[in-house]
């Protein structure tokens, strides 16, 4: 919220894991007030026309608070698809599918990188071998120019000059994903951005092995 | 022989080329195929545009309505962008409702003209509250040769640079609405993106430009749309190790594309003056 | 009757039913329009994540079933007051839009997503407005409180399943006990005890008593219900009230066991730990030279420019280079081939025919049409 020169916080995160019985994995994230469940089925069974012999199929489907999904969420739909057909080791099971199914339930900023991470616990939380884990950091650059990391509570879209997506993987925190969700941004702001984001990413991945620790400790 | 080779280890027979420094099409890897840019094809529609990058060929036409504003937006008109990915340009689309493929690029092109805020919506409006104008943007692929999203993008900034509008005057009294249509006024532009599309091969290699084919072969892409210092990005590299200074080659080879799509549609536009 | 769609508003509430039987709902309140009564939505989405059998976009018989159900339960017992959402008669209502997200499926959806819906649609606050006139001013909710929607009474559904032709019966079947049960029966009933919704489905008979007894309990169960979701609502109410935090990310309960939380966290940035140089300026300067050799627009005709060079373009190199060579090839070797006295009177008719310059051209494909013909027939 502060906004000290070159240091910026990040919103509390809070996640349940394995939350909804029927999936193969799920959580259900709160990264500052926003709010996303995922769910993951699989390996299970693919559709024919969608069949690859090397490999599984990653399908992804998110659906929006209110109403039918619209093309915005088709849009987001292939991004995430484009980042877990490589984080997921789809080559250990051909001719199936891995769904994952986003549901928005409160956007206050910052939804891409929240399903984004949800998505990633979830396959977790599923137990489906990744190559390795990814984390998605939302930054916003303001009219003025200074930089924060979204969700930020009492941000709005209006007074933003840009805001981007990154999404880091691990461990040499290189760049899987970017994607600016508003506005338009100068080079050097993309940068600055960016090295705010993969210090950012340290916190989530951190979140992560924290959220697995606490899974592991409570079953006997 | 050499289709047979194709055919068979597509990668295997890409890897020999760009080991070379060249592509199978005769291309060197940073260079975009030839486009051809036709301005005004149209003459119904209050703006067009042709363009045709290698063999991928895209239309664009604008069209203008009028209607009431949105009720949260009452001072502004609205644009809608609709990219339609017909069964005639590839065998991989099928006739009836658009696939997502449709959808992403008309979500990629309502994206675009909203970060760039490149048409002033505030000009759209002819009364406050009452009436505005609506643009609807059609785009059509004709031929799909992969890297749509550089001709639809070039497509629409083209068209758009093109729109004329009838001017409108309402009477006070009457609330009528006179359309006069040997007035026209051009639409004024506040950006102009142009975008440039990469596709990574093998993980480590940068096409500009990506056919069809090596869309298909490839294990991520990037996209970069320009326009002056501002960028906007969609970075799908996936897992492929591309490193910042390759990533610093795309801005730098968008910001060049930049300067040349922009010269296009000015040289080509200032033909049609003459 | 036309009507404008009118501001949005939503508000959404989480009923939290979990404990007992892990299923959770959703529901969510927009806008819409609608003639002299305002109206009311329900939509009910089977998403994917409920269960392995649903699939996207498509609603099976199940999901007919249940938000059939779910309309008759909410919207045919007049619940909600709909002439309390018309603003101008005739021409501006509100619209209430009930979206019911399904986010896991352990059986007996239908009482779930009733409780949910009904406890939604109490929680439920549409903006203030205020008509003067022909205008219509919405007030956001900083500038007037939100009104809630006037409730008659909350309906609320109970499902029994019976097994045995009816001899055993069980309150709120599991997903399993949905799979083997021989019939279902649903009560929708209200506090008042008064019965708006009653099915009966499935392979079996059901004697009076049967019925009877299932009323009686359910007139228990809906008690409860009614209870537990007025005591959310006090409870909701309270913490607005006293300015605390609400919503979904505060709903999210804080005692489970598989819940982690991690306090928010200062993020030093060290600027340029990965901000590559933009020293580059020699390769910038190479690439921008060979750029500038083949970057030069080529204006192909009246509103036409190109681009590149190198790379196949079917369209491109065969319609102008190619096509108009062999063109080219063709018309002399008709004009070998022809007469000379056809030329000429080619050429006679030319000139006469110029009045305007676009005719002009047209005469000239004709003539290269012409030409063709005349060439295949000695062939």
């Amino acid at each position: 919220m502060e906004i000290s020169d070159g240091s910026c916080s990040t919103a509390s995160m809070s996640c349940t894991l394995g939350d909804l019985s029927q999936p193969d994995g799920s959580a259900s994230l709160t990264h500052g007030n926003t709010q996303v469940a995922a769910a993951v089925y699989g390996p299970c069974e693919v559709r024919l026309s969608k069949e690859f012999p090397d490999r599984a199929t990653i399908e992804v489907i998110h659906k929006p608070k209110v109403g039918l999904p619209r093309c915005e969420d088709k849009l987001r739909e292939t991004l995430l698809r484009s980042i877990f057909e490589t984080a997921a080791l789809t080559a250990l099971h051909p001719r199936s599918s891995i769904q994952i199914i986003i549901q928005e339930i409160e956007d206050q900023g910052g939804l891409l990188a929240t399903s984004i991470n949800a998505a990633c616990l979830a396959l977790l939380d599923a137990s489906i071998s990744m190559k390795f884990l990814v984390a998605a950091v939302t930054a916003k650059v303001k009219h003025d120019g200074s930089v924060l990391l979204l969700p930020q509570e009492g941000s709005t879209e209006k007074d933003s000059l840009g805001i981007i997506t990154f999404v880091f993987r691990e461990p040499d925190k290189s760049v899987v994903c970017s994607f600016t969700s508003v506005g338009t941004l100068s080079l050097q702001q993309r940068n600055q951005c960016l090295s705010l984001c993969q210090e950012a990413c340290d916190t989530v991945f951190k979140f992560y092995r924290e959220c697995l620790e606490n899974k592991f400790s409570k079953i006997k | 022989m050499a289709d047979a080779f194709r055919c068979a280890l597509p990668k295997e027979y890409y890897r020999q080329f760009i080991e070379r420094d060249v592509r199978p099409d005769g291309r060197e890897l940073g260079e975009f195929r030839p486009t051809v840019l036709n301005i005004g094809s149209i003459s119904t529609a209050e703006g067009s545009a042709i363009v045709k990058l290698g063999n991928t060929s895209v239309i664009c036409g604008v069209k203008a309505e009028l209607a009431e504003p949105k009720a949260e937006t009452p001072q502004e008109g609205y644009l809608v962008p609709n990219v339609e990915l017909s069964a005639l340009c590839s065998s991989q689309f099928r006739p009836g409702p658009p696939g997502e493929q449709a959808q992403v690029l008309s979500q990629l092109m309502v994206n675009i003209i909203k970060n760039f805020h490149s048409v002033p919506l505030e000009d759209l409006c002819v009364v406050a509250g009452k009436l505005v104008w609506v643009l609807y943007i059609d785009l059509i692929c004709l031929d799909y040769g992969g890297n749509l999203i550089d001709a639809c993008v070039l497509a629409l900034t083209a068209a758009l640079k093109n729109t004329a509008l009838p001017s409108i005057s309402v009477e006070e009294e009457t609330q009528k609405i006179n359309a006069d249509i040997t007035k026209h006024n051009m639409l004024q532009l506040a950006c102009t993106p142009i975008s440039a599309s990469f596709a990574i091969f093998d993980n480590t290699i940068l096409l500009v430009d990506p056919t069809s084919e090596e869309e298909a072969l490839s294990t991520g892409t990037v996209t970069v749309v320009t326009d002056g210092e501002k960028i906007f990005e969609m970075d799908k590299s996936g897992g492929s190790q591309i490193t910042s200074e390759q990533r610093q080659m795309c801005f730098r080879r968008a910001f060049q594309r930049h300067r040349e799509g922009i010269k296009l549609i000015e040289d080509t536009m200032s033909s049609v003056d003459r | 009757m036309r009507d404008t769609p009118l501001s949005n508003c939503e508000r959404e509430f989480l009923l939290d039913i979990i404990k007992e039987r892990k299923v959770s709902c959703e529901v969510t309140l927009p806008k819409l329009r609608r003639p002299t009564e305002g109206i009311l939505f329900v939509n009910v989405e089977l998403s994917p994540m409920a269960s392995a059998s649903f699939e996207q976009g498509r609603l099976t018989e199940e999901g007919v079933e249940l938000s059939r159900l779910l309309e008759r339960c909410l919207k045919e017992s007049h619940c909600v007051d709909l002439e309390s959402l018309c603003i101008i008669a005739g021409a501006k209502v509100w619209s209430i839009r009930v979206d019911i997200h399904i986010l896991n499926h352990d059986g007996n959806m239908l009482d779930c997503s009733s409780i949910a819906a009904i406890s939604a649609l109490a929680h439920f606050r549409r903006p203030d407005v205020t008509v003067k006139g022909e205008e219509v001013t919405i007030h956001t909710s900083e500038e007037r409180d939100p009104i809630p929607l006037s409730l008659h009474h909350m309906p609320l559904c109970v499902s029994f399943a019976f097994f045995h032709q009816g001899k055993y019966l069980l309150v709120d079947p599991g997903e399993l006990e949905e799979r083997v049960m021989d019939g279902k029966m649903v009560i929708g009933m209200n506090k008042h005890r008064e019965i708006c919704m009653l099915q009966i489905t499935g392979q079996m008979l059901l004697l009076k008593e049967q019925v009877l007894r299932c009323s009686n309990i359910a007139v228990v169960k809906v008690m409860e219900m009614t209870e537990l979701i007025q005591e959310a609502l006090l409870n909701d109410k309270s913490s607005r009230a006293k300015g605390l935090k609400c919503g979904f990310a505060e709903s999210a309960t804080k005692r489970k066991v598989n819940r982690t939380w991690k306090e928010a966290m200062d993020v030093n940035s060290v600027p340029g730990c990965e901000v590559p140089s933009d020293s580059d300026s020699e390769s910038d300067e190479d690439v921008e030279s060979k750029i500038s050799e083949r970057g030069d627009v080529n204006v192909l005709g009246h509103g036409v420019g190109a681009i590149g060079k190198s790379a196949v373009s079917k369209w491109f190199e065969e319609n102008t280079d190619d096509m108009e060579k062999e063109l080219e090839e063709e018309r002399n070797k008709s004009v070998h081939t022809n007469s000379s006295q056809q030329e000429k009177a080619m050429t006679a008719v030319m000139p006469a025919d110029i009045s305007g310059d676009h005719e002009g051209d047209s005469e000239e494909e004709a003539i290269q049409i012409l030409d063709k013909d005349l060439k295949l027939q000695p062939m």
